[in-house]
């Protein structure tokens, strides 16, 4: 009694930061702020260079900093977040990934913003509020904070060390992402659907993984990942409630990475988001929830997974062959890559199941490797022009490669990277994914994951053959010369496809030795 | 049972074992320990009679002030002095008939004056009025009750309360309740921030926010003169949240016929008028223990005879009287100052209220960090110099402030004369202008004569 | 000690409450709250017993100035009471954060270094406040 009182009525103490370990959020989290107080001050002319430039050498700095945390490691803040191996390594991917993203959306070709966001969300779609707000000159420069606010989520998604910041975190990187979606600047009404979808979807996986965390607080005690995973060791008169709250955060995880059952928001958003947005989206979300998905699974309840691991193997099948197999029926570019994106999803599942250091150094490369894939791939889709508005349509790529063959070319070699093709990084990720798999008793998994790839092969190279070898329908499409920020973005995401194919070495050593979590 | 039994003699072991330890200031000071459950049910019995008294005759002392005020008698008919007037009236309300309109959600209709006037009593329950007494052989505090964290239960019972407004007017089925409950929820919520940021310095000071604690830190020193700021802040919140002039606006007769209760009558309207006056007494109560000592004598008085006046049933007396100070300070507001503009009214809250009582709270945190040797040993030096910089900050931002103002206020050019259906709807001439009669311009349009001057002479006489 | 205080002991040694008292303050503050709602009922009852009650389709109407009302009074809101709604959730949850920290900053070890950060954290609520501000969310037309 006396030893429960006491435990009860301990005096406060305050918890110790390791700001070096935290420094990386605090930065983009200033350069957010920054961004806030430069919307609500500098005049408009200004806004649009002052958040480009406060976003990148935010990021930036964002990114030396996390070189520097490499010495600050450890569990900070009372075990809230959790600076190891695996959290720095996707922190970084994050963090890159993010500044291409940004420069995809700083894009403004010759207009005075960037041009894929609307001039005024809140104005109703072809309303003369709308076309106001246009002759005004209107800019949402607000989608650089909200996109940096989105980064620091993201940024302590895969370093939560308990299942209450790990929540605050899918909620600070989901948020902004669901305006993000509403603001294209054409299209706008399916764009608000998209966002509309996304934000329902999102708030009902939240609640999934609400339920979970309150599950598994009552098996344990404890929202903490390491008290959970002693607990599991241990009987304790709770021990139903363990199987559905695994099952019930996982819910929520696999929404944000959109795998099959949970991925029918992926298509509708993918579509109607601005393009870079879904960029932005399809790579550094994948990045970050993948990364929570490997703490929760690999130091919160790993030890149990007999019990659950079925259910992931089913989840992972389902989202390799859905995902590969729906992408044939699509006919819009952007469908179609948010279709490969849910195949990816699988695909990396099956390299987190092989419960090893493997399988977690595998699972980081390929969400690299794919993330500077997917980014350059809808910056490309955002060039290609049907006078004014995107191109999306299958039939309007037609013989794109011979009128503009830089840009086919580099669409293709980046499908061919879906595909898995030698010499891009697509097979490294692939092959380093599968053989983790092999290797740990999930070979089915393997065989499923290269039907599934040689399914999804096919509709690229349908895509490559319908962009060299048809005549195009009419000349009216067109590829819009980029300025250097979206050239930039597409060179360095097609650059280090090549790089990682040709010379994957350095990432994959890199990979296996932060591939170690800090229990 | 017997488990029960066992597990409360342990838990009162373990209580006594580790109380040493423990001298925690979150904790209440006033001790219930010799307060058995039938004396805390007289006082909640004598806490409800209080407010119904003090109500009654608040209600006849608002009216007899005002008419002061107004230079006529108040009432002054029923009973000696009128005195009697308040309960002649609350009778006059039972015996009229009770009507639900048709368009109304019947339930939500009755549960709203529930909720105003049931949730009113609750904070306080928690009210110190006095010190230790001795009642029917128990050594009891004058307080019904205290919780450590008891002046959060008031913001939280506040909040409820706002319930009571918003389902009045939306269950009325009517369109100015629902604009006057709409309003009052948005003023409530609204200053009700402000109220709790301003809270937050006493709790700086007195490390506690049970109110029993509070009153025994201000011993020494009342917190109105180390947290002026948050008392003024207080002042202003404290009349919004109460929905009373110059802040009505959720009932303004011009705008909205009654606000939120144009569709009650009878006793549920009087449950609306009783909650408003209990809310008026618990804001005051709440001022009283916050910032004013609570049941302490004033300094002089405390320190006559070793502090006689500070013991037993003294106590009540002095918070009898600052409870009616503010009081008083109610129906001198209202008999004095007209009703605020809505839109001013939400400025002031939000940008003026809410940003400058969030720097007085560092401010304040600053300060006591200051007097806590955070910044080294020397406490009072480091006091002084804390405060001397704050001051200067606040100077300069005034000074800074004081000049945009002027720069500003370039007096606009005022035409001799103006036409008073310009905007599309009628102007009142300012003092000193002449009003064109729009009459006289059609007909000057019409015929180009010029107007006749001896009716702008009548014009400006009128007005 | 009657049967029905003890639970509330027990009640009180998890709140780690040094003194014991009779009576939980909760289950006083619910008597509180019941005898309230008792008072009500009393004086509906009283209401009934008293007033007459003769409505007719007049009475039942309601009051727009002497004019008969058109249409149901739920008209729709505008959205600018909703917007103040958003600002107080998002103020009385910083209020929240404030009042545990205020009750223990007198524990000196907390040092400076809480003053910085509970400085910081009013700061960003003041950067979001001044961005509504410019944006003209606080402006009541």
């Amino acid at each position: 009694m006396i030893a429960s009182l006491s435990g009860l009525t301990t005096e406060f103490v305050a918890t110790k930061i390791n700001y070096g370990a935290v420094l990386p959020m605090l930065v983009v989290f200033g350069a957010a702020m920054i961004g806030v107080l430069v919307e609500a001050f500098a005049p408009r002319a200004v806004r649009y260079g002052a958040q480009v430039g406060v976003a990148l050498v935010g990021l930036v700095a964002a990114f030396m900093a996390v070189v520097l945390a490499v010495g600050h490691q450890g569990s900070t803040l009372a075990g809230a977040v959790v600076i190891d191996g695996p959290a720095l390594f996707l922190q970084g991917t994050i963090l890159a990934l993010s500044v291409l993203s940004v420069l995809a959306m700083a894009e403004r070709f010759d207009g005075i913003g960037a041009d894929a966001f609307t001039a005024q969300g809140a104005a109703a779609p072809g309303s003369p509020q709308e076309s106001a707000a246009v002759r005004a000159g209107a800019t949402t420069t607000e989608v650089f904070p909200l996109t940096m606010f989105a980064i620091g989520g993201m940024l302590l998604f895969p370093a939560a060390g308990d299942l209450l910041t790990m929540f605050v975190a899918l909620e600070v990187l989901s948020l902004p992402l669901y305006i993000l979606s509403g603001l294209a600047s054409r299209r706008r009404l399916l764009s608000q659907e998209a966002s509309l979808k996304y934000f329902l979807l999102g708030a009902f996986s939240s609640a999934f993984f609400l339920f979970g965390a309150a599950l598994l607080f009552g098996y344990s005690g404890s929202m903490d990942l390491g008290v959970i995973a002693k607990a599991i060791g241990t009987q304790s008169g709770m021990d139903g409630l363990l199987v559905p709250g695994v099952l019930l955060v996982l819910v929520g995880l696999l929404f944000k990475i959109g795998a099959v059952p949970f991925h029918s928001w992926t298509p509708d958003v993918y579509q109607g988001a601005p393009t870079p947005v879904t960029g932005f989206m399809a790579a550094c979300t994948k990045v970050a929830a993948f990364g929570a998905i490997l703490r929760f699974v690999y130091v919160g309840v790993g030890d149990s997974r007999w019990d659950w691991a079925p259910a992931l193997w089913a989840v992972a099948i389902l989202t390799m062959v859905v995902g590969a197999v729906l992408s044939i029926t699509q006919t819009d570019v952007k469908r179609l890559l948010a279709y490969s994106s849910i195949a990816h999803a699988g695909f990396v599942l099956t390299g987190l199941l092989a419960f090893d250091r493997v399988g977690v150094s595998s699972v980081m490369f390929y969400v690299v490797a794919y993330g500077f894939s997917t980014i350059a791939a809808f910056a490309i889709v955002s060039l290609v022009r049907d006078g004014g508005s995107e191109a999306t349509h299958l039939s309007q790529w037609a013989g794109l490669g011979r009128t503009h063959p830089i840009v086919a070319g580099a669409f293709a070699f980046l499908l061919l990277a879906f595909a898995g093709i030698p010499l891009t990084s697509g097979f490294t990720a692939k092959f380093a994914v599968f053989s983790a798999a092999i290797g740990h008793g999930a070979t089915p998994l393997a065989v499923v994951g290269v039907l599934a790839s040689a399914i999804a092969a096919f509709v690229y190279v349908r895509v490559i053959v319908l962009m060299y070898f048809t005549e195009s329908g009419g000349d009216s499409v067109r590829v819009v010369p980029p300025s250097i920020l979206t050239s930039a973005a597409v060179t360095i995401g097609v650059a280090m496809t090549l790089v990682l194919g040709v010379v994957p070495a350095p990432l994959l050593d890199l990979a296996s030795r932060s591939a170690l979590f800090l229990r | 049972m017997s488990l029960i039994v066992s597990l409360a003699a342990g838990a009162q072991n373990g209580v006594h074992a580790i109380a040493p330890s423990l001298a925690s200031a979150d904790n209440p000071i006033a001790d219930f320990s010799d307060t058995p459950w039938w004396l805390s049910l007289i006082k909640a019995l004598l806490v409800f009679v209080f407010l119904l008294i003090n109500t009654l005759l608040v209600i006849w002392f608002e009216r007899r002030v005002i008419g002061r005020m107004q230079q006529r008698p108040g009432p002054n008919r029923t009973g000696p002095f009128g005195l009697l007037q308040t309960l002649a009236d609350g009778l006059k309300l039972a015996f009229k008939e009770d009507l639900t309109p048709k368009n109304a959600d019947k339930v939500v209709f009755l549960l709203a004056p529930m909720i105003a006037g049931a949730m009113a009593f609750i904070s306080f329950s928690i009210i110190p009025m006095g010190p230790v007494v001795s009642m029917f052989g128990h050594r009891t505090p004058l307080q019904l009750t205290d919780t450590p964290v008891a002046v959060l239960l008031v913001l939280a019972v506040a909040g409820v309360g706002v319930y009571g407004i918003i389902m009045a007017g939306w269950s009325s089925g009517s369109t100015y309740p629902l604009l006057g409950g709409l309003r009052s929820t948005a003023q409530v919520i609204s200053y009700e921030i402000a109220m709790g940021l301003s809270l937050v310095a006493v709790f700086l000071y007195s490390g506690s926010m049970s109110t029993s604690q509070i009153v025994a830190s201000q011993k020494s020193l009342w917190f109105i003169i180390p947290a002026f700021f948050s008392f003024l802040v207080y002042v202003v919140t404290m009349v919004g949240e109460t929905n009373r002039l110059p802040f009505d606006l959720a009932e303004g007769e011009g705008e909205l016929t009654g606000g939120f209760h144009t569709e009650y009558s009878s006793m549920k309207f009087a449950m609306f008028f009783l909650g408003e006056y209990v809310n008026m007494f618990t804001v005051s109560a709440l001022a009283t223990t916050m910032f004013l000592g609570g049941w302490q004598a004033p300094p002089g008085i405390a320190a006559i005879n070793d502090g006689m006046f500070n013991q037993g049933w003294w106590g009540l007396l002095w918070f009898v009287i600052k409870l009616w100070s503010f009081m008083f300070f109610f129906v001198w507001l209202r008999g004095s100052l007209p009703r605020v503009r809505y839109d001013q009214f939400m400025r002031f809250g939000w940008k003026f209220l809410i940003p400058v009582t969030l720097l007085w709270v560092v401010s304040v945190a600053f300060i006591r960090g200051a007097q806590l040797a955070f910044f080294g040993e020397s406490t009072r030096t480091a006091t002084v110099i804390v405060v001397g910089v704050i001051s200067l900050i606040a100077l300069a931002a005034a000074w800074l402030w004081e000049g945009q103002h002027e720069a500003a206020a370039v007096p606009a050019e005022r035409p001799e004369e103006i036409d008073p259906f310009a905007g599309g709807y009628p102007v009142p001439p300012m003092p000193g202008q002449r009003l064109r009669e729009p009459s006289q311009q059609a007909e000057r349009s019409l015929a180009g004569s010029t107007g006749h001057p001896e009716l702008s002479d009548q014009e400006e006489s009128r007005g | 000690m009657s049967a029905c205080a003890e639970p509330d002991l027990r009640e009180e040694t998890d709140l780690g409450l040094v003194r014991l008292t009779r009576v939980s303050p909760y289950l006083t503050v619910g008597g509180v709250v019941l005898t309230g709602v008792f008072l009500f009922v009393a004086g509906m009852g009283a209401r009934r017993l008293l007033a007459p009650y003769a409505p007719t389709a007049m009475k039942l109407t309601t009051y727009e100035c002497g004019v008969d009302p058109v249409g149901d009074g739920w008209a729709q809101t505008n959205v600018r009471y909703f917007l103040y709604a958003f600002l107080y959730v998002v103020f009385a949850v910083d209020a929240v954060y404030l009042f545990p920290w205020a009750t223990v900053i007198r524990s000196a070890d907390l040092g400076m270094a809480s003053l910085a950060e509970m400085g910081i954290f009013i700061g960003v609520l003041l950067v979001g406040l001044a961005h509504a501000a410019r944006r003209g969310l606080l402006r009541w037309v």
